[in-house]
């Protein structure tokens, strides 16, 4: 039920896929919204907040690649497209990196702007850079950068699985009831 | 975000410290010493549609005030940089940090009087002040009053007002400014008691 088999999705991977996806959609939203408002008083906690899921999706993502050594998602179903097939290869792969690099380029510009990095309201991380203006200046526009190209790659995710579910070949299907 | 300053100064022509020269227990001029721990230099300054305020310690103050002859009136003040508060904690790590005040170079703020001259019913307070480094002219509005407690031509302990501004970015204190405001405003609330 938990593991993945040869041919399924466990519960663990579902529930980390599923998890991260809400984490994401939320923190490309709040992230939006941090971009486009004045700070004020009233707004300093979404700063706060955004660290906190960015974090925690750091750290899913580690998990996730952990579990997958523990125990290795099943096989692509594969398209008879070979094309597509290489498509959704290279996108799963860009999405993994993206979801280790985007948060830790986060960390590492709030890093250098040698403000305390402080989570769920208290816990503050250690500084991974330098107090530096360009450390800062480069951090936020990778993380910026790395965000657009996230979210074009989600477009493509979702748009691949929703076509794989139209055809009903069991894509979908797999990631969402592990059958 | 930004900083606050110094203190101090004099004025004969406050009503009363006019009251006190009658009695005149007080050859001009006289040295004073602060009461660090009634004493307030406060500072505030915008923050989108909300303020950021704070305090910053005063580590010295070399007074000497003449109520005769109010221009010959001196005043030496130096603050603490690295313990300086701002009313929410972002604001006060941001403030010491090196995109604003730099504490951990420059851990002092100074200001020395040039000039103070009466007006109104206060005095305006010419001097010199520096942060980060940089030295900059900077006029500041004084008031002063006898302390509570103390009657009427006693000028052994008193009260002193200063209020003023600065902008920011002639000290090249220019960090987070898309989100803080450049102006800081300051008002200083000094006692200080008349040195044996």
């Amino acid at each position: 039920m938990w593991r993945n088999t040869a041919t399924r999705f466990g519960l663990t991977s579902r529930l980390l896929h599923w998890s991260m996806a809400a984490l994401i959609l939320t923190l490309l939203v709040l992230g939006t919204v941090l971009t486009s408002i004045q700070p004020g008083l009233s707004t300093l906690w979404l700063y706060g907040q955004h660290k906190t899921l960015g974090i925690i999706t750091l750290s899913l993502a580690l998990v996730r690649l952990i579990w997958h050594r523990i125990s290795p998602a099943p096989a692509s179903l594969g398209s008879p497209v070979a094309w597509q097939n290489r498509v959704a290869r290279a996108t799963h792969l860009a999405l993994y990196a993206l979801m280790l690099a985007i948060p830790l380029s986060g960390w590492i510009a709030s890093s250098a702007t040698g403000l305390d990095v402080v989570i769920f309201g208290q816990i503050i991380l250690p500084p991974i850079a330098p107090v530096s203006e360009a450390w800062e200046n480069t951090g936020f526009a990778i993380h910026g950068i790395l965000t657009k190209v996230l979210m074009a790659l989600l477009a493509l995710h979702i748009a691949g699985a929703v076509l794989r579910g139209l055809k009903g070949d069991g894509t979908l299907r797999r990631i969402t009831k592990g059958l | 975000m930004r900083i606050p300053l110094l203190v101090l100064v004099l004025n004969a022509s406050v009503a009363l410290a006019s009251l006190a020269l009658a009695n005149c227990a007080l050859a001009s001029p006289a040295n004073y010493t602060l009461q660090p721990a009634s004493s307030v230099v406060g500072f505030e300054t915008d923050f989108g549609s909300d303020k950021i305020t704070g305090q910053m310690p005063i580590s010295r103050a070399d007074l000497t005030l003449d109520f005769q002859n109010v221009s010959a009136s001196r005043v030496a003040v130096t603050l603490d940089v690295a313990h300086a508060d701002a009313s929410f904690p972002f604001a006060a790590q941001a403030m010491k940090g090196p995109k604003v005040l730099d504490s951990r170079d420059f851990p002092q703020i100074s200001f020395e009087s040039t000039s103070v001259k009466s007006k109104g019913e206060g005095a305006e307070v010419s001097g010199r002040v520096t942060i980060r480094g940089v030295t900059k002219p900077m006029v500041m509005q004084a008031m002063i009053w006898r302390q509570k407690g103390h009657e009427a031509g006693d000028l052994s302990h008193l009260t002193i007002r200063l209020t003023g501004a600065l902008n920011r970015s002639d000290f090249g204190a220019v960090g987070w400014s898309d989100m803080v405001g450049d102006q800081v405003r300051l008002d200083i609330l000094a006692r200080i008691a008349r040195s044996e």
